[in-house]
């Protein structure tokens, strides 16, 4: 190949993409008013024609087709995904994300399309908003909607209820093994105490953590001011000479093992961690919680939308509801399936009666608030590797 | 004169395939990666059509240069062990009868057809408080009390090791494996010691391999960050930890393609050193 | 011969360490308790769950498929470039060669992201097409490598005697350069459908509607928690390979033997 020939390959191929890149954006916009009334018209389509599906065939539930869940893997029991498919005669296809944002990333590039039914965090939910991806939830399409514990709705993702059915809440839980730990641990403070060097353990959400250092200073987690957020910074590498490792997949088995005494987990974590050894003590911090709703919604293209309805209506059932969240190891959103979970389960799942602690979600912040979060957080992972 | 003439023409027919590929698939992309790096982020989600160098000013930051630091010691670590471990491997099973050569290559290729994840978590069940290692050194009697081993830079540099070993054996296996053994043995007729014959004769001719080895092992090293996750318990930040949290937690894709571009013309600096260092320059090609 | 032992024994303890972790991971698939590091009792629990797991199967399918079709295609084309750029010196091999190395240069994760980027601005519907292309993206180089160190200062009057007794192109290559490149090319294969198996990372940024892939099924369950059943799983896939593999090495040995007995024929004669 001749050299000005790749050269000129290579040119075009970059103008190519550059003027891609800037059409892309303002597509986007454009699109935005345009993909709407599409969603509308599509929307009307589907079920005028799911209504002649039923009419033909006189079996009657029948919704047919296929249902594209979008979701992390392991979001529901097996045989809640087997009976929804006998039941409807959908075909679920089951497809996994790691992170909410690869969700996001590949709502956007299919503007809203191929996924009937995305269950993802409260924070990416308001972002989807924003772009568009998301249709309007048509409650009277749910006969099971009033069993949604309202505690979880009107939330900052969706404060008019008018997107999102709430799928599993998670509180960000301190936990501890008093065997091993001679402390009497109140409150996140603690955790820095020094007779708890190299034996912490951490979730590896650079929010939750450094909202945890805020909390210690007294500040919301949602703070934009730059020195309160580099303080935190501060605070947070005093205690990295605690620190024995921060990660987010199944830190309970440090706990278990010994390897850690006490730790900041994630709600399934201490559920988990809990079932297996009684003796743990979970603590609900005095400086206050944080926690965070998982939610299920329909993307503004779906393809078969009404299929999304189907299952969210079949989850919803107070008895499904509830094996689900036994399942999941997440606080029960459904208030109707409460009474009905398990006693063993029950008081990891539900929050106790009369509990109104100071609670805070983690909410999207400023640009130049959430860089120096991170920046802060690599700080800190790298001072505790120092150690 | 024909000759020649043939040889290219067959030449060009071979390498059209990778040529193609390259330019639509690979070029496009990687263009696109160097053209967000200069771009600006947008305030939540995604970016905007403006021109900047703010992204590479950013990395002077000292706690972005510092994870620049970390992947390259532990790169270097790394690669110098594979080479220690994997070359002898490499070199002895170029040695075996016929038969057992492949079965060894069979051998030791399988465990990577199953999740690397799970075998890094059969690596935590070694390491962990009273774990396997723990158990066996304390019933020796070479330790009295569980060594806190998990979550330690020894461990990460284990599993990276463990991670890229393969690469380094097949290399070097592949070169020793066409070797002429009869010089070696003709060295030897000659009154050279074993070793003496192994470092005139069989270094110079294994030296593609090692090369194709080190450079298999150096670069992926760079980026499986997902090891000092799991077994350095998140203390080790390497440059990818730090570009997946830009682009995955920040939102921030054009400063994680800004760190991606530096990550790539370091690595191609070091591939460039090295074939200077070495006197590789047979092998043509940058790589 | 006599040397055999000493080389022996340390190709033997390589190969323990291999499978070390391995074996680990097999004795907790049949672990009673849903943590995975944990030991409460013996059970076939997880292997019941995974049978009934039918996207598990699925996903698998989709795996070997993708693994086979782009370590296949890798192949051919790192095979070819790498012979070719070796019969001539190409003017722009240098770069070409440098831009097809590029994909283990860059983390995965940015890769991902541009792949995905790059397939929706050239309207590339997301499915078996973008993976194959991504995977044998990162599977190219691999191969090329191992077969350039593999030629490196290989003998060419070979081909070229079997040019001047009249052999066509592509006789001489399949007939002289294949077989002496063979084990570089089925290395590089071995360590491609590795890379292909494992990969999760650029996988989820390029997979669309009905195409989970397996790793992508193990690395998603974050947010619940890794269970046996993905050790119950990974031994399964152990098994399948290691007789996978054993028929092979018998096929090659068998094959091998067969070569042997001709060329001492070919002496015999």
């Amino acid at each position: 190949m001749n050299k000005r020939v790749l050269a000129l390959v290579c040119a075009a191929v970059t103008i190519s993409s550059v003027s891609c890149v800037s059409q892309n954006t303002t597509q986007q916009v454009t699109l935005s008013s345009e993909q709407a009334a599409e969603a509308v018209a599509e929307e009307s389509a589907a079920a005028s024609e799911s209504a002649e599906a039923r009419s033909e065939e006189s079996s009657g539930a029948e919704t047919g087709g296929q249902l594209n869940l979008y979701t992390w893997e392991g979001m529901f029991p097996q045989e809640i995904l087997d009976g929804f498919e006998s039941d409807s005669g959908v075909k679920i296809d089951y497809i996994n994300f790691d992170t909410d944002e690869t969700m996001l990333a590949k709502l956007q590039t299919a503007n809203g399309g191929d996924y009937d039914l995305v269950i993802a965090d409260d924070y990416i939910i308001e972002t989807a908003v924003a772009e568009n991806l998301v249709q309007k939830l048509d409650a009277s399409k749910l006969s099971n909607y009033g069993n949604i514990n309202p505690m979880y709705q009107g939330q900052f993702y969706d404060p008019a209820n008018e997107y999102t059915v709430p799928y599993g809440a998670g509180v960000l839980t301190l936990l501890y093994d008093p065997s091993v730990v001679s402390l009497d641990i109140k409150g996140y403070g603690d955790l820095w105490d020094a007779s708890l060097k190299d034996s912490v353990g951490l979730i590896a959400n650079y929010r939750v953590i450094n909202g945890v250092a805020l909390k210690v200073l007294g500040e919301s987690f949602n703070t934009n001011d730059l020195d309160t957020i580099q303080k935190a910074g501060d605070k947070l590498v005093e205690l990295a000479p605690n620190i024995r490792v921060i990660k987010d997949d199944a830190l309970q088995n440090d706990l278990l093992s010994g390897e850690i005494s006490a730790g900041i987990f994630y709600t399934s974590q201490a559920t988990s961690a809990k079932l297996e050894n009684p003796d743990l003590r979970v603590v609900f911090p005095e400086e206050g919680i944080g926690f965070g709703i998982m939610a299920g919604f329909i993307p503004s293209n779906a393809p078969n939308a009404e299929a999304a309805y189907a299952f969210l209506d079949y989850i919803l059932d107070p008895e499904r509801g509830a094996r689900c969240f036994e399942y999941l190891g997440y606080y029960s959103t459904f208030s109707a399936s409460d009474p009905l979970i398990s006693p063993e389960y029950k008081e990891f799942l539900t929050l106790p009666d009369g509990f109104n602690s100071d609670m805070e979600m983690i909410e999207n912040i400023s640009a130049e608030a959430n860089e120096k979060h991170e920046q802060i957080w690599t700080a800190f992972k790298t001072a505790s590797g120092m150690e | 004169m024909k000759a020649i003439k043939r040889d290219k023409r067959a030449a060009i027919a071979a390498v059209l395939p990778m040529y193609i590929f390259t330019v639509a698939f690979i070029a496009g992309p990687l263009i696109y990666m160097l053209v967000m790096s200069f771009l600006v982020r947008d305030e939540s989600w995604g970016i905007t059509n403006e021109l900047t160098l703010r992204n590479y000013l950013h990395i002077l930051e000292p706690v972005y240069l510092e994870t620049f630091k970390q992947s390259l010691r532990l790169a270097f670590i790394t690669t110098l062990f594979t080479v220690l471990a994997g070359y002898p491997a490499g070199y002895f099973m170029a040695k075996l009868p016929p038969v057992w050569r492949g079965r060894c290559m069979m051998l030791l290729i399988i465990p990577f057809w199953t999740s690397s994840l799970m075998r890094m978590y059969g690596w935590i069940i070694v390491f962990r408080a009273n774990g396997s290692l723990d158990s066996i050194l304390m019933a020796l009697g070479i330790t009295d009390k569980p060594l806190k081993l998990l979550y330690t830079y020894p461990a990460v540099a284990v599993g990276m090791i463990y991670a890229l070993l393969p690469f380094m054996i097949y290399s070097v296996y592949a070169s020793a494996e066409k070797m002429d053994w009869e010089l070696v043995e003709a060295a030897r007729d000659l009154g050279a010691s074993r070793f003496r014959a192994f470092l005139t004769v069989s270094l110079p001719l294994t030296m593609p391999g090692l090369y194709s080895g080190i450079v298999l092992t150096f670069i992926p090293s760079m980026g499986l960050y997902f090891i000092a996750d799991i077994l350095g318990g998140n203390k080790v930040v390497l440059v990818g930890n730090l570009i997946q949290e830009q682009l995955m937690r920040v939102h921030d894709w054009p400063f994680a393609a800004a760190l991606s571009v530096i990550l790539m013309i370091l690595t191609t600096l070091f591939l460039f050193f090295y074939r200077k260092l070495s006197h590789s320059d047979k092998l043509e090609g940058l790589v | 011969m006599k040397k055999l032992p000493l080389s022996g024994i340390y190709i033997t303890f390589i190969l323990f360490v291999m499978y070390l972790p391995i074996l680990l991971v097999i004795i907790y698939s049949f672990n009673e308790n849903k943590l995975t590091s944990v030991w409460s009792g013996f059970s076939l629990r997880w292997y019941g769950e995974l049978i009934r797991d039918r996207s598990m199967f699925e996903a698998l399918r989709n795996s070997v498929i993708l693994a086979a079709i782009s370590a296949v295609l890798a192949a051919v084309i790192g095979t070819l470039g790498a012979v070719g750029m070796s019969r001539a010196k190409l003017r722009g091999a240098a770069v070409m060669e440098y831009a097809a190395t590029l994909p283990i240069m860059v983390p995965e994760i940015i890769l991902g992201m541009v792949f995905l980027a790059f397939f929706s601005l050239i309207r590339l519907p997301f499915g078996m097409t973008t993976l194959v292309i991504a995977h044998t993206a990162f599977c190219v180089p691999y191969i090329l490598l191992l077969v350039k160190a593999r030629l490196a200062g290989m003998d060419k009057s070979y081909v070229e005697a079997a040019r001047d007794l009249g052999a066509g192109e592509l006789r001489a290559f399949f007939d002289i350069t294949l077989p002496l490149i063979v084990p570089a090319v089925v290395s590089g294969m071995l360590l491609a459908v590795a890379m292909s198996m494992d990969d999760v990372i650029i996988s989820v940024f390029v997979t669309g509607v009905n195409t989970n892939t397996l790793p992508i099924k193990i690395y998603t369950q974050i947010k619940t928690g890794v269970t046996p059943k993905t050790n119950a799983l990974c031994t399964i896939l152990f098994l399948i390979t290691v007789i996978m593999g054993g028929l092979s090495s018998v096929i090659g040995s068998e094959r091998k033997s067969r070569v042997k007995a001709d060329k001492n024929k070919e002496v015999i004669n």
